[in-house]
């Protein structure tokens, strides 16, 4: 069909078959066919030796909501960056209205009409709802603020009223829901001039109410002519809001502006996943006895209980989308985290207290998701960065032995193939993918190891680590260890998981068994409730 | 770059405050009258062991990313408690308080930062004040003389081995501080919770008891310093020294601590403490007014932190470093 047609086309990095395919989206519009405000063309971005884009295309229309999808690391974020000025391409060109563009600052995107709306907000909570309105104002004015006469209590209301919020404008922000804050932060923007507004992941932290409402007023501003362009992981959403998709793999647009309606769940995830996948098959153990178990676990108020159990040698995986509370569990289970009710047992004892020290000592290892905020001590070395968990077991009375401390690792290193093999070398100066593999040793390392929790062991990290780090992985199944593997890397979890808990709203939805193809994987996450 | 000679690798672990006070000796030798002289670095020595202890202590504090701002105040009680304490029992017996007078400060320091999670700012500086008042209020706000005796004056004015015990006690001092830092496991643990507290946490460290010890461990030192100081001055005072805290956090800066924690050894330390001592030594050597110490102080503090972060980016040996930085994958495109 016309869409694999053009997917050949795009890989083959043609630019008839780019142009065929604009061709076919515009005879299928219904509307009479409008200029395009923003026009992307091409468009590259570099970091060093390593592209993040390699050739994107895409083309939004006054009154289109245009989705854009992909995965983490698709570039997703890279054309955001770009689209809002906050870095500039290293090849290609934009047009708006017509007119080649080129921004130098976040400052010069916002004057030219591009409207970013992030998952987190930049309001300013101490502030009235009418302060607020006109903060970008506030930010040129003069002596006097702006938001001052009834001139512009009017504009504030008539703002409000777009996106059907209906406060005060007394209102401090910090008293408004979430979801009303999202609203005014839209009316924020388009109180200005508008050409474009660009929503990243606008509902990842609404309700489910919240979001319908959220979407129904991005509707409306469609309705009424504005660009839009809606980034998000949920199909179901997407399908609710948007007219056409654009879809990024590896940086490259592999889908540029194909109608929704004629597009199945199938074909996007195709996209979005490609079929680079070597499967390669790892000799995983069978699993033994239960090591841990939570029982009727809840982990924020008003959440359902959760239960699972993980058996020594299994690989427990667990996948949700961001705010899904597939990391809450994580922390819960490594003692990072206090549990409201129901109860976490190792090895059918109760565990309780259960403070991330109690857990250490129960031998429960952590790979917390964010390296730089939770795993790493800059300005230390790999070696001390790695001993952080043992220092008991390497020390004589009060003192530190330190040919101890190196010895425990020597072999460790060797086998992460940590590069280079310089565990006096301070952390700050390995590569991402060392750095975590500094982390991994730590955990591996703890005395009387059982349990092993990983939240995103290989994010940002090189293909090299992260074979290594899946290899340290299968070993510690082979000693006899429960891994309980949260990630939203789709093929590191079906190589490595034997079961899958897909988690939503902070609830296990369905389990999928070992083999589970990373498309099963990804439609199971994606389903519509 | 792995082909560097060894050395120069050990040379990168000399702290540059080192060279300003290697510059600063040797200037200073050559312009200053009766600088050079062994009864003078006697003297430098002698009336720097008091900084140079509540340095020690200090220095603790900044490592696990605090601040003490109650040890001037910490040191006046001490001095009030010791005196008071002699009139009744023994000169040894009456340091025995003053010593416990201040740990006990530090475990309340230590308890509001640790336990009562208050930001070590705000309270050390309520200590300050606080323990400043009941200093002041103890002794009616005017000095109280300490009974002329040699045993109370040993500690402050004393020799040992023809060595003053000041020095000898800063010398002990120094050696302790290091052995703590870098060979205990306790040391290991002050310096992961000052890098990243959340990552000591999530690695299995007792992160609250660490920084109650720790504040405890530091005023063991700063009561040293305060009964050397109660023993030269022989008298209980409320204003005994109340630029003790700013002096030793200049002496931790000037060393080259960063004040943001996580980093800093007792090397620092000595070297940021002997920089402020050789410097308000000549001022008085060159007869200047005592005032000139705060201003010339305020300046080399200035000085040696921009010489000390400024030049990296420029010097040879941390280019690597840099380079590394730099070649630092992307993280999330």
């Amino acid at each position: 069909m016309l869409l694999s047609r053009h997917l050949c086309a795009a890989r083959q990095g043609s630019r008839d078959g780019r142009c065929l395919w604009k061709m076919a989206v515009m005879s299928e519009q219904s509307s009479p066919v409008e200029k395009a405000v923003l026009e992307v063309t091409e468009v590259k971005k570099a970091y060093g030796p390593t592209l993040a884009l390699s050739g994107v295309d895409m083309n939004l229309y006054p009154g289109q909501v245009h989705a854009l999808m992909g995965e983490n690391g698709a570039g997703k974020s890279t054309l955001v960056r770009i689209l809002v000025g906050a870095t500039q391409p290293s090849g290609g060109a934009f047009r708006l209205n017509g007119e080649r563009v080129n921004f130098h600052s976040v400052s010069d995107a916002i004057k030219a009409g591009i409207v970013p709306i992030y998952q987190h907000l930049t309001l300013f909570n101490e502030l009235s709802v009418l302060e607020n309105l006109y903060s970008f104002d506030t930010a040129t004015a003069g002596l006097l603020p702006p938001y001052l006469g009834s001139a512009a209590a009017e504009t504030a209301k008539a703002s409000l009223a777009r996106v059907g919020l209906s406060v005060s404008l007394e209102q401090k922000v910090s008293t408004l829901k979430l979801g009303e804050r999202q609203l005014l932060e839209i009316a924020r923007g388009l109180q200005r001039n508008c050409a474009v507004l660009l929503l990243d992941e606008p509902t990842a932290a609404l309700n489910a109410h919240e979001a319908d409402r959220l979407l129904e007023v991005i509707r409306g501003l469609a309705a009424e002519g504005v660009a839009i362009l809606y980034i998000s992981h949920k199909s179901d959403e997407i399908r609710k809001v948007a007219d056409v998709v654009t879809v990024l793999r590896d940086g490259r647009s592999v889908i540029c502006g194909a109608p929704l309606k004629d597009t199945s769940v199938d074909e996007l995830v195709n996209a979005m996943l490609g079929h680079a996948f070597a499967v390669v098959d790892k000799q995983m153990p069978v699993p033994g006895e239960i090591v841990l178990e939570a029982k009727q676990m809840v982990l924020v108020p008003g959440g359902a209980p959760v239960s699972f159990a993980v058996a020594a040698g299994e690989v427990l995986g667990v996948i949700g989308l961001v705010g899904s509370g597939a990391e809450e569990i994580g922390q819960a289970l490594a003692g990072a985290r206090d549990i409201l009710s129901g109860s976490i047992a190792i090895d059918g004892q109760l565990a309780h207290p259960y403070s991330r020290r109690d857990a250490v000592r129960r031998g429960v290892g952590y790979v917390p998701p964010d390296r730089h905020e939770d795993g790493l001590f800059e300005l230390h070395s790999a070696l001390s960065n790695a001993s952080a968990s043992i220092l008991k077991t390497v020390s004589k009375f009060f003192f530190l032995q330190r040919k101890k401390e190196k010895a425990s690792f020597s072999s460790r290193f060797q086998a992460l193939a940590l590069n280079p093999n310089e565990p006096d070398r301070e952390i700050q100066h390995f590569s991402g993918g060392n750095q975590q593999k500094v982390l991994v040793a730590r955990n591996l390392v703890i005395t009387g190891l059982r349990i092993l929790v990983l939240t995103e062991p290989t994010r940002g990290v090189d293909v090299g680590a992260r074979d290594k780090i899946h290899d340290a992985i299968v070993e510690a199944t082979h000693a006899g260890q429960a891994v309980v593997l949260i990630t939203t890397d789709l093929e590191e979890l079906t190589s490595l998981a034997h079961r899958t808990l897909i988690v939503r709203n902070g609830q296990i939805v369905r389990e999928l068994p070992q083999f589970s193809s990373p498309d099963d994987v990804a439609l199971a996450m994606l389903e519509q409730e | 770059m792995a082909d560097l000679p060894r050395y120069i690798g050990r040379l990168r672990m000399v702290p540059k405050s080192l060279w300003v006070l290697v510059a600063q000796f040797a200037v200073f030798s050559l312009l200053v009258p009766n600088f050079f002289a062994v009864s003078n670095f006697e003297n430098i020595l002698r009336v720097s062991s008091i900084l140079m202890l509540a340095s020690l202590g200090q220095a603790i504090v900044i490592i696990l990313a605090g601040v003490e701002f109650s040890v001037g105040s910490a040191v006046a009680l001490c001095s009030i408690v010791a005196v008071f304490a002699v009139q009744s029992v023994s000169v040894p017996m009456a340091f025995a308080s003053g010593f416990v007078i201040v740990l006990v400060i530090g475990a309340i320091n230590g308890t509001l930062i640790a336990y009562a999670k208050l930001p070590p700012f705000l309270a050390t500086l309520a200590m300050l004040m606080l323990v400043h008042g009941v200093a002041s209020l103890a002794v009616g706000g005017l000095p109280i003389e300490a009974p002329v005796s040699e045993s109370f004056y040993w500690m402050g004015r004393g020799k040992a081995f023809g060595i003053p015990v000041p020095i000898l006690l800063a010398a002990f001092g120094l050696v302790v501080h290091y052995i703590l830092l870098s060979k205990t496991t306790f040391g290991r643990q002050i310096y992961l919770v000052g890098s990243n507290e959340r990552a000591a946490h999530l690695s299995g460290i007792a992160v609250n008891r660490i920084k109650f010890l720790g504040y405890v461990a530091a005023a063991g030192f700063v009561a040293v310093s305060g009964l050397i100081l109660t023993s030269r001055v022989a008298s209980g005072q409320p204003n005994l020294i109340p630029n003790l805290p700013f002096e030793t956090i200049s002496a931790c800066a000037v060393g080259g601590l960063s004040l943001a924690g996580g980093r800093g050894s007792t090397l620092q330390v000595l070297v940021g403490v002997l920089i402020i001592a050789m410097l308000n030594n000549s001022i008085v050597l060159l007869n200047l007014p005592t005032a000139f110490q705060l201003a010339v102080l305020g300046f080399v503090i200035i000085a040696a932190v921009v010489f000390q972060t400024t030049p990296d980016r420029f010097s040879f040996l941390s280019m690597r470093a840099a380079f590394a930085q730099k070649t630092k994958p992307q993280g999330d495109a």
